[in-house]
Formats: structure tokens, sequence, C-alpha cells
């Protein structure tokens, strides 16, 4: 893998400026919320600039990890600090810049415990970050703990609906995945016999034996898996979106699942490359099951939120399956299906959260007629279903196809399921959409305020992202390809 | 008289116990005034202890050994007494009466730890042992209001004292059989006859007694009862640095059958996965946050005898580790407690609620404690469990490791309920907000800081930590 050294630290930058927005946060008076809100804007604004810009900065004809910055840490141990990006790292920078700022935004209306609020969502949001850019094992695994226990706190004091239960489930679902992570990776690390969690050295062919790579491998698609989703380890998932406040949900739907993914993709397959070909087939069986699962479960929700919940289950199903296909349009189609259902779900909880602020319920029988009082509200919520459903010129509609086209070579079977089901979700996301938006209006609802300008910024910001990248796909499929062919022709 | 430089630390803190005998002799000195005299002491002693941390040598006709190895714990060990004093402002669970013979076994006790730290005769170590045992009988006692403090000092002292009887057997079955007292020599013996039934029978009862200040199954039945009943400061002081001694010379024990026996290591392996496992089940169920606490150091050490099993110098340091980390980690727990419980009562986890309100400096102290001692990044708690597991890895241990880390999950559990109720419940009553002095802020602070830390920059402890444990093989 062709590396290249930084000249600027701007990966760095990016943690810094999440480190630093904590730490301000920290400093400013309690009673201060626009202060807070304000610097929480700035510099989540930033992390949203750079990203943006190494997204387009980065070299696509030279591949390969680019602005590389590499410092010891722990040199007794073999760690060190060593940050890069390549073409599977940077749709996600680029990802958890824009649910970031724009959830920030979507809680401009946030008056209890702001401060406390900020500086936990600041926490998480840079082990996201530090996980997305870390090519150091150690890190990746301090950075996935970090972005997972805020969680805890921010549901169970800001949250609704069961919110003690749930964050104690997720938080315990969420541990027990890294209970089984970090084994695997110091087994990863003492078998290789290097004496260094440098992921780039250990990804040296020939490093590990085909049994060592198939044990870590489960080990690794299980503790992360439970992240991503992967059935049958996603009962916290649905629970912990609704009970969740609504930046958090999009953070946590639209990012933090990603990580799931994203630590299977960039430690367990990079790492265990045969221990992925080994085990692909178990992965495929069990992303179709979810796929499905999440589809059935989801038409039976009478809670908007838990609409939503199950049909993410769903969505990341369509990433496994890519994932499971051990080819270069199925990495190429998952990654990409991990950008658009991150920006997609945002979207749907940031226009449900409004809703829910203002009508003060998420039960579907409850609402209705509400394309007439707030016309843009429901707008952006037909905006997110659509793009559920991948419908064309939307961003999902160029992962899905994608993840499909290559299942149908390898799995023609789950494949045809898999199709089969997100038809019958698209059924019953336009039911839902039907159900809220239209039929006749609701007396107690007629008040309400529609979205105000300042209030939709965060909205519209997610809606073109959703519509560019439909419109451009290849921009996001060129990009991962810079890393996705060069991987798969290198297997053995 | 160079030689007895290095023996400074000591000599130290014998002065300070003699100044504290006689000042509970005088009877006239105002308890603000001990705890002041107490305070500059302590800071002193951590001083004394730093200066000679680079010191080596042998005393006592080479009984007694001064290295890197003891001389780190003996850093540890004044820290733990000088934090435990900075809790003695309000001294309410200790009659006033009492106070200076309180500040005279504290410091009688860490002398005698100093002392079972640096030796490396089995003589000395019996020695040693008992006197800081007898020490933290008696401040057990010392709870005011009588029955609860005589009742769990009973206990202590009953199963302590079978524990010390099982291990004078045990000394005397080695040194029957192998006809060697000094620990260089047993070192030079042990690994050729460690097969032997006689001398694995007399390792394992040597053990015992040190299993029972570390509160190892089967030897942990004391640690909820004592803890509970024990004035908090004297709970902090057990929790923190006779830990910290009891990991030291089990460390030394262990090092000496130079990891020749599978018997050994069986044993080990067996206590360590109990031990964890009891302690974490209890933990669960606990409304009181002593009893609680007493069960994590209970699941807390079957994670040192991870370490310590591993048999090699990354085992050995992975164990230094884990004891300041549990220093830190612990006090901090304590000292949230002390404040919270300001006038010396024993505290229900949910007399924490609404802290968050009332301090939040103290909350979040407490958070990160809790969180470094479940192990979550980037804390010194997880830094420690890192070299345990990864030294474990290194000995081919992997179901350990899988079984520890199970129960790093469980104990999540019931530390999040801890965290729940400083940070979610709200107070039944409105609590006016706590008085927490600037220094006590500060003194936060700094733990947080430190604990951070350990997290993030523990490269300095960790070469510490090598190098002491080399001085073991």
């Amino acid at each position: 893998m062709p590396i290249a050294y930084a000249h600027f630290p701007y990966l760095s930058l990016i943690l810094l400026s999440c480190v630093a927005g904590l730490l301000i946060i920290l400093f400013i008076p309690e009673d201060k919320k626009d202060a807070i809100k304000w610097v929480s804007a700035v510099c989540s604004g930033i992390t949203l600039l750079i990203s943006v810009y190494l997204f387009f900065a980065y070299d696509k004809t030279q591949g390969g990890l680019q602005f590389v910055e590499k410092y010891q840490w722990v040199p007794s141990l073999g760690i060190s600090y060593y940050n890069g990006a390549d073409g599977f790292g940077l749709p996600m920078l680029l990802l958890t810049g824009i649910v970031f700022f724009t959830a920030v935004l979507t809680m401009w209306e946030l008056e209890t415990r702001v401060k406390e609020f900020f500086a936990l969502i600041f926490l998480l949001v840079s082990g996201v970050f530090g996980m997305f850019m870390s090519m150091d094992l150690f890190f990746i695994f301090v950075w996935f703990d970090v972005s997972l226990f805020p969680m805890y706190l921010l549901i169970a004091v800001w949250g609704s609906t069961r919110k003690e239960y749930a964050a104690m489930k997720l938080t315990l679902y969420l541990l027990a995945g890294s209970a089984l992570v970090l084994p695997a990776i110091i087994y990863l690390v003492v078998k290789s016999g290097f004496h260094t969690f440098d992921l780039v050295a250990l990804m040296h062919p020939g490093t590990f034996t085909p049994f060592q790579q198939k044990f870590a491998f489960i080990l690794l698609y299980i503790g992360f898996g439970i992240l991503a989703g992967v059935w049958p380890f996603h009962t916290w998932s649905p629970t912990g979106h609704v009970a969740a406040p609504t930046a958090v949900s999009m953070i946590h739907a639209g990012v933090l699942m990603k990580i799931g993914a994203f630590g299977v993709l960039r430690v367990g397959i990079f790492l265990c490359p045969e221990g992925w070909q080994y085990w692909a087939h178990l992965m495929a069986l069990l992303a179709v099951i979810g796929i499905v699962y999440g589809v059935f479960v989801g038409l039976s929700q009478t809670d908007l939120k838990f609409v939503i919940g199950y049909s993410s289950v769903s969505h990341m199903g369509i990433v496994g399956l890519g994932l499971a296909t051990v080819t270069v349009e199925g990495l190429n189609g998952a990654v990409f299906q991990m950008f658009a259902h991150g920006v997609m779900t945002a979207l749907f909880f940031s226009s449900v959260g409004y809703i829910y602020d203002r009508t003060h319920t998420k039960s579907i029988a409850e609402l209705g007629g509400l394309s007439r009082t707030m016309p843009v509200a429901s707008g952006y919520l037909i905006v997110a279903a659509l793009t559920g459903i991948g419908v064309p010129c939307l961003a999902s509609f160029w992962a899905e196809l994608t993840v499909f086209i290559s299942s149908f070579k390898v799995y023609p079977l789950y494949g045809i399921l898999a199709v089969c089901a997100l038809v019958v979700s698209a059924l019953f996301i336009l039911r839902v959409v039907q159900r809220t938006c239209y039929g006749p209006e609701k007396e107690r609802f007629a008040h309400l305020e529609d979205v105000s300008f300042k209030l939709g910024i965060p909205r519209m910001i997610l809606v073109s992202v959703i519509v560019i990248f439909g419109l451009f796909p290849d921009v996001m499929l060129n990009m991962i390809q810079t890393a996705s062919i060069p991987f798969i022709s290198g297997l053995p | 008289m160079m030689s007895w430089i290095i023996f400074s630390p000591e000599f130290y803190f014998l002065l300070v116990s003699t100044a504290f005998l006689c000042l509970s002799m005088m009877r006239r000195v105002k308890p603000e005034q001990l705890y002041f005299i107490a305070l500059v002491l302590a800071s002193v002693g951590v001083g004394v202890c730093l200066a000679c941390v680079r010191l080596t040598g042998d005393l006592f006709a080479g009984t007694y050994r001064v290295d890197l190895f003891s001389q780190v714990f003996k850093v540890m060990l004044s820290m733990g007494l000088f934090l435990v004093v900075c809790l003695c402002t309000e001294l309410d669970g200790i009659e006033e009466r009492h106070h200076p013979e309180f500040y005279f076994l504290l410091s009688v006790c860490t002398l005698a730890m100093m002392m079972l730290v640096s030796s490396v005769h089995l003589l000395t170590v019996y020695v040693a042992l008992e006197l800081s045992s007898y020490s933290l009988y008696t401040l057990v006692f010392l709870r005011k209001g009588r029955d609860r403090g005589i009742d769990a000092g009973l206990k202590y002292f009953l199963i302590g004292a079978s524990a010390s009887a099982l291990m004078l057997f045990g000394f005397a079955l080695l040194y029957g059989s192998i006809h060697a007292a000094y620990l260089v020599e047993i070192l030079k013996i042990l690994p050729n006859v460690i097969n032997r039934p006689v001398v694995i029978v007399a390792l394992i009862l040597l053990l015992t007694g040190f299993f029972f200040k570390l509160a190892v199954f089967p030897f942990h039945f004391w640690a909820p009862d004592v803890y509970e009943s024990a004035a908090n400061q004297v709970t902090t002081y057990i929790a923190t640095a006779s830990k910290v001694a009891a990991i030291a010379i089990i460390t030394r024990i262990v090092a000496l059958t130079g990891g020749g026996s599978a018997y050994l290591v069986h044993m080990l392996v067996t206590l360590s996965i109990i031990t964890m496992t009891i302690g974490n089940l209890a933990a669960v169920v606990q409304k009181d946050l002593k009893r609680l606490l007493a069960y994590s150091s209970v699941a807390h050490a079957g994670y040192v005898l991870i370490g310590i099993l591993s048999m090699s110098q990354a085992g050995y340091s992975s164990a230094i580790f884990y004891a300041l980390s549990i220093l830190m980690m612990k006090f901090t727990c304590f000292l949230v407690l002390v404040k919270v419980a300001d006038d010396g009562r024993n505290l229900d986890i949910e007399h924490l609620a609404g802290l968050h309100r009332r301090s939040p400096i103290l909350a979040m102290a407490l958070m990160m404690a809790l969180f470094g001692l479940a192990g979550i990044p980037p804390t010194i708690g997880f830094t420690g469990k890192l070299l345990i597991f990864t030294a474990a890895m290194q000995k081919g241990y992997f179901t350990l490791v899988l079984i520890a880390m199970i129960n790093v999950v469980i104990s999540l559990y019931y530390y999040l309920l801890v965290v729940r109720a400083a940070y979610l419940l709200k107070p039944k009553e409105q609590l006016p907000e706590l008085e927490v002095s600037s220094s006590i802020k500060v003194l936060a602070g700094l733990l947080i800081f430190g604990m951070v830390a350990g997290g993030i920059l523990p490269q300095y402890i960790i070469e510490l930590s090598r190098t002491a444990a080399m001085t073991l093989m």
C-alpha cells in the first residue's frame, strides 16, 4: 500500500478541534447556553470543512494511505499514533463531518443541561473520527470505546421512552462487543510476533496462519458486528434509537453503527482476509436475515422512530451483504451504503425529531395531515423515506444497486430475497409517510409552526448531500475504488 | 554508614509513628492540629520515598533487600498514606480521643507494609505481615458505635489469624523441605524441586496469608463486612495501600518459583477465575457503596492474579502497573464517598442522587474512577488491563482473557448503576450543595488528570514497572 505522509496534520486537526471544543465547553459557565451552542457549531463546522477538503484533496491516481501522520507513542508496547486516510476511511470521515455538524445545528433548541450534552457529544464524536482515521490497533480500540460510553449518559439523561432501560441495554451490548474485540486484537498482535499494533505492518501477507485468521475474524466480526446491528445482535439498536434524543439518534444511527461495519472492514477483513473468505457465507446469511427481519418487524411498528430503527437494521444488513461478497463491487457498495444510509438516517431522525418536539408524539396513528400544517418538515420526512426505499437519483439507490448486482453474482438466492424485502419495505415506509403526512388534518396539530429557515439549514444540507451523491455517484465510487481494487487484487 | 541511607523511608516512618505515639500520650492536641501534623508528615514521607527510589542494597545480614521493585512500592504506599490523611479533615467515624492512635496505627501499618515489600527472608516477611495486620485489626475496631466495629474487627481478626497460621505452616514445610529461608536461596533451589508435592503444598499454604490480604477467594469473606463496618478512612486505607502491599508480596513470592510448576499455575488460574467471577456477581446486588467497592476489590484481585500467574517480566510489570491504577481509582471512589458521607456514616448507592448538581467535580471524578475500574479507555484502568491481558496472551491463556473480559462487562453493569445514581437520580428531598474545600477540588482534579494521563501517556510508568519487574527475575 503506498503511503504518503502529510505536509500538514489535517487529520490531527480534526481531532484537535473536537478536543478543543470539548475543553472550551467545559470552561464556559452553564447558563451561557448560546455561547456553548456557537462554540459547538464552529468547532463541528471546522471538522466538516477539513473532512470535505480531505475528500477532494485525496490523490486518486496515487491511491493508498494519504495524509499520514505517524509518531511513536508507547515504544515498549509497539504502539504508535498513526493516522491515515484511504478510499474506505475518507467517505466515513466526510459522513461524520456532515452528520456531526447537522446534529449540532439540529439541537439548537435544547434547553436542559446544555453544557453536559454538547461536551458528551464532542467526546463521542472525537472517538468516531479517531476510529475512522486511525491505523493503529490500540488507538482503534481506544477510539472505539471512547465513542461508546458517552452514549449511556446521552440516552439516559436526555432521552425518552424507557430511556434508562435502553441506555443500559445499549451500553452493555456494545461493551460486550468490545469484550470480544480486545482479546482478538491482543491475540493477533501477540501471534504476529512483530511486537507492534501497527495495522499496516500486521497486514503483511503470511503474518497469520489460516487458523489464526479464521479464529480472530469471527471474534472481530461478532464484536464489531454487534455495533453494526448484525442480526441476531441487533436488539439494542431499535430501543436505543427510539430512546435517544434527536441529535444522538442521528449520530448513533448515522455514524456509530458505521463504526461497527468499518471495524469489521478495517480490522477484521484487512488483517484476516482468509478468515473473511472462510466466514463470508455466514456473514451473507446473517445479513440477509437482518434485511428480511428488519423489514417485517418494521411493518408492525406503530412508533415512528421504531420504524426507522428497524429499517436501519435492514439497511445495515445491505452493508453486511456487500462485505460478504468478497468482490470489488461488493466492497464499493457496502462502503457507499454506509455513507448513504448515514446521511439518510440522519435526515430521517432529524425530521422525526422536529415533528416529535412539536407534536409530542411519535405514534403513527396519532399523527396525520402534517403536510398541510408543516409542509416543509414533512417534505424532509418524505425525502428521507424516498432515499430509504432506494428511489433513483438519490444516494442510496446507487449503493443498494451496486450491492445487489454483486450479490446476484455470488449469492443469487440471497440477492433475490434482499430485493424482495426491499420492495416490501418500500410498501411500509410509504404507508407510514401516507399516514403521517397526508390524510385528514388533525385539529390539535393545526397551530404548529413549520420548520423555520434557521432550523431548516441542517436538513437542507443533508438533503443536498443525498441529491448530489445521487446525481454524481461516480465521485464516491471512484474514491472507494482506490482502496477496494488494490485490496481485492492483493488477496491470496 | 552509607548503607543506612537506603533504610531512610522506613526510618522516617518509624520516627513518624513514634511521634504519634508520644502525641497520643499527651492528649492535649486538637484534632485539627493533629490532622495538620499528619498531613505535613505524610507529604514529607512521599518526598523521602521518592528521593530514595533509585537506591539499592541489602541490610540486616541479607534479610532485607532494597531494590527498584521495593522502592516503587514504597512510593505507592507513602502516597496511599498521604491520600488517606487528606481525607481526615472530618474524622467523624472515629471518636475524638482515639484520633492520635488512629494516625499512629496508620503510620505503623505503612511502615510494616514498607518492610513487607523489602523483606527477602521468610521471617522478616512474617514479622512485617503480622505487624501490618495487627495495626489494621485495631484500626477496624476504632469505628464509633462499638458493636459494628467489634463485630467486623473480630471477623477480620479470626480469618486473618487462621490465614497467617496456615501461612506459618507453609513456611515451616518449605524450610523443612529445602532448608532455605532466604528468598534468594529459595529462588535458586525452588525451580529444581518445584514439582515435589510437599513444595507445592508449602507454596500454596504460604500464599494463603497473602491471599487473605488481597481478598482472593476463598479468603475474601471478610472484605465486604470489614469495608462496611470500618470507618470510611480506614476502609480507604484497606482498599488502597494494603492491596498495593499484598500485590507486591504475592508478586515477589510467585516470582521465586521461576514459572516452573504447572500445578501452581493451574491453582492460580482457578483462583483468579473464581475470585473475579464471585466478586463481580456479588457486587451486582449490593446496595451499600462500600460493600460494592469491597466486592469490586475482590474482582480486581482476580484480574491482578492473571498478570502474576503469567510469570513473565511482562506479567509482573503489569501487576505493578495495576497496583498503581487500583490505588488511584479506588482512592478516587472513596474520596467521593467520604465527602458525600460527611458525618462519617455509611453510604447507600442511592444517596449519591443528585451529586452532579451538588458537586460537579466530585461526580466527574467518580465517573472517571468507575469507568477506570471497568477498564474503559482512555483511563489508567484500561492500560492496566491491556498490559495484564497482553502478558497472559503471550503465555497463551486465551480463554482466561476471554473470561476476564466477560467479567469486565458484568462489572460495567454495577459501575453504571453508581454512575446512574450520581448523574440521573433525583434526590428525595432537596439537598444543599456539598461544601467541598478548594484543596479537595484540586485533589479531585489532579486525580482525574492522573487517571487520564495514565491512560493516554503511560510510557514512563510502563518503563518504570518493567525495570522494577526485572529485579525480580
